[in-house]
């Protein structure tokens, strides 16, 4: 296991995370330990119900494990309190999801702008510049004022691109996020994100389709809450 | 969160289930008008009562009896029986004497009439008292038209209260009264049937405003004129006698009125009059008992708008808890983009508190009217008592401020449960829920 945690950008060890399902305990992470440095673009493959939701929930600051600890920037997200977890999601991490995850009653812009919102960043109106820009980079700037139900799927999941990247996350977690969309789409999705990424931007991705995780610099097949690591693109 | 966002969102998400906002803002409504109205009913009729009494210096009267142990409105309305101690002009000089004893009067309260001769009609009324005093100060009325009775009106000034002006036919018009002659006419029950009972000329020189008795108020001097009846018999041996006879020179007078020179001397003559061995009453405790029986009205009906604004709270409760349960997977949205549970629970707080701002100013605009319109009601009541409109309901801005803080209070102390459960949802969960 690489112990160059110094430098890594997130370190996660020891990782533990038990469910109870239909009285049942599920070990949904088993003592995985995990280096991602900046600029990685790993692909987190696995059946359902594997663990791999649980590992991105617990490195993207939305969960916390039973044991072991994540360290990005000094920090152990395992310990952090609601605070600190909540900035960590909201100015490092920019999630995408499989269904999008859009509030309804809003339009694309308040989509894309509410980390900012949440956050209470700059006044109104620089929070529009914010978002807008953040649309024009997916090409959805003329699509601003429209609610999520008038957006077809390819650009609603676009819309949660702009959201995700709004605050210049060092870490976008995509969790299916090509599992909505027919396959055009879904490639439109992913070179989207492969582009931030080349842009310096880390990317995670759960995925089980392999055209998807094929693409990934490295790829991390997760069985009964433990990790293997297979040979990415790169 | 900036406030004002916090604002927005909670305004946004209360607009989008109109139906089930409007009916939460509804019972908190129906709890803050009946909080404002009533509460403003009760402190506005208590102020106008105490305000009506201090003007006629109830607050600086004592009522001296023969009789220890009488209340204020008993001691009013006492009639000499020949029991306890004489009141009269021996007992006068002595409560004169008395310090802080501003001015004093004998007086007297009784049925002596039951039908007026009034421009050539004959009219019959029920239970008209006469009270009669010495026209010096001491004892003053609520007027509604002409004067009172003043030493320099002698003789026959008569002041008839306004229901018997309404009975008159000059309900409203008390003004035209002044200066006309009624003609008295005796209870033919009064006195012994032999005695002659001649009409009275009376002058009504003022109309005062009446608290449901029908009264005439008279010169003491005339009174006793009218207490004393005459009449002749046959004697033993064929004579003629003539027999006199007068309640007052029998019993003495019912009371002695006392206007003390201060408010706060009223305890210390008090004491002087018992030391006296006469009873005492002070319209001060009058006016208290009525400030107190106001108070605990207050309280009551205070109490049954609170529990309409708990009910109300109930209501907030139920529309929060729908609302997180709605709203669990935007929850978990807003708390995968970054929402503190702090913020969560601020906002659900904040939208629970809108509600009862809603509540209440709607509440209170609601108030306003409604006292506009009791107002009318009332004013049309007092007017038949020959007061002038009032608006005895005047919600003051600072009640209307209280109850707006407190039904926001309210909102948002209902919301905080709600809110809790909702800042303390597991983000994961939240965002798996369909």
């Amino acid at each position: 296991m690489a112990k160059e945690a110094v430098m890594a950008f997130i370190q996660c060890s020891g990782l533990m995370k038990t469910y109870t399902v239909g009285g049942e305990e599920v070990k949904a992470l088993d003592n995985v330990s995990l280096t991602i440095e900046k600029g990685d673009f790993i692909a987190i493959c696995g059946p359902s119900g594997s663990g791999k939701s649980t590992l991105a929930n617990v490195v993207g600051g939305l969960d916390q494990p039973d044991e072991g600890s994540v360290v990005v920037d000094g920090i152990d997200l395992a310990k952090a309190k609601d605070k600190a977890l909540s900035d960590y999601r909201n100015k490092q991490i920019g999630y995408v999801f499989q269904s999008f995850n859009l509030q309804s009653h809003e339009t694309a812009l308040e989509n894309v702008i509410s980390p900012l919102t949440v956050a209470g960043v700059g006044k109104k109106g620089e929070r529009r510049d914010r978002g807008m820009k953040a649309l024009e980079r997916m090409g959805l700037a003329d699509r601003a004022k429209h609610k999520p139900t008038q957006l077809s799927g390819g650009q609603r999941q676009r819309v949660a691109i702009a959201r995700a990247l709004v605050n210049d996350p060092q870490l976008i977690i995509a969790d299916e996020p090509t599992g909505n969309l027919d396959s055009s789409r879904g490639a439109d999705v992913i070179n989207e994100l492969k582009r931030l990424n080349a842009e310096g931007i880390t990317l995670i991705i759960i995925t089980h389709d392999v055209n998807v995780a094929s693409q990934a610099k490295r790829i991390i097949e997760i069985k009964d809450g433990k990790i293997y690591e297979k040979a990415g693109a790169k | 969160m900036s406030f004002l966002d916090q604002f927005r969102t909670a305004w946004r998400n209360l607009s989008r289930q109109k139906l089930r906002t409007s009916l939460t803002i509804f019972a908190i409504v129906i709890g803050a008008v009946s909080v404002t109205v009533m509460l403003s009913l009760v402190t506005s009729t208590k102020g106008f009562l105490v305000s009506s009494a201090e003007q006629i210096g109830m607050d600086r009267s004592v009522i001296v009896t023969g009789l220890p142990g009488l209340g204020y409105r008993e001691s009013q309305w006492n009639w000499p029986d020949g029991s306890g101690k004489r009141m009269d002009a021996d007992s006068l000089a002595l409560v004169e004497k008395i310090e802080n004893v501003g001015s004093a009067t004998l007086y007297i309260n009784g049925g002596m009439f039951e039908s007026f001769s009034f421009e050539g009609r004959d009219i019959t009324m029920k239970n008209i008292q006469t009270e009669s005093y010495t026209p010096n100060g001491t004892v003053k009325h609520i007027l509604v038209a002409g004067d009172e009775l003043s030493s320099s009106t002698n003789g026959s000034g008569l002041l008839i209260s306004s229901n018997i002006a309404k009975d008159l036919g000059y309900k409203g018009n008390e003004q035209a009264l002044i200066g006309k002659e009624i003609l008295l006419r005796y209870r033919k029950d009064f006195g012994p049937p032999e005695a002659k009972k001649s009409d009275e000329a009376g002058k009504i020189i003022g109309v005062t405003s009446s608290d449901g008795q029908r009264l005439m108020s008279a010169d003491l001097d005339w009174a006793i004129a009218m207490q004393t009846l005459t009449w002749t018999q046959k004697g033993p041996n064929g004579q003629t006698v003539t027999n006199t006879d007068s309640q007052i020179d029998r019993n003495g007078f019912g009371s002695i009125w006392v206007s003390v020179n201060d408010k706060k001397n009223v305890d210390a003559v008090m004491g002087e009059v018992k030391q006296l061995g006469f009873g005492a009453a002070a319209g001060k405790e009058e006016i208290d008992n009525q400030a107190v029986a106001f108070t605990i009205i207050g309280a009551i009906l205070g109490g049954i708008g609170g529990i309409a604004l708990l009910v109300a709270a109930v209501g907030v409760i139920n529309t929060m808890v729908m609302a997180t349960l709605e709203r669990t997977r935007e929850i978990g949205i807003m708390r995968a983009v970054g929402a503190t549970k702090k913020t969560i629970r601020r906002l659900f707080r904040v939208e629970a508190g809108l509600l009862g701002f809603i509540g209440g100013l709607y509440g209170v605009i609601i108030s306003f009217g409604f006292a506009f319109g009791l107002n009318q009601i009332l004013n049309k009541q007092l007017s038949d008592s020959g007061i002038a409109n009032r608006n005895l309901v005047s919600i003051s801005p600072q009640v209307a401020l209280v109850v707006l803080l407190i039904t926001t209070l309210i909102g948002m102390l209902a919301g905080s449960l709600p809110a809790r459960r909702a800042a303390n949802m597991d983000p994961v969960e939240a965002l798996r829920y369909e």
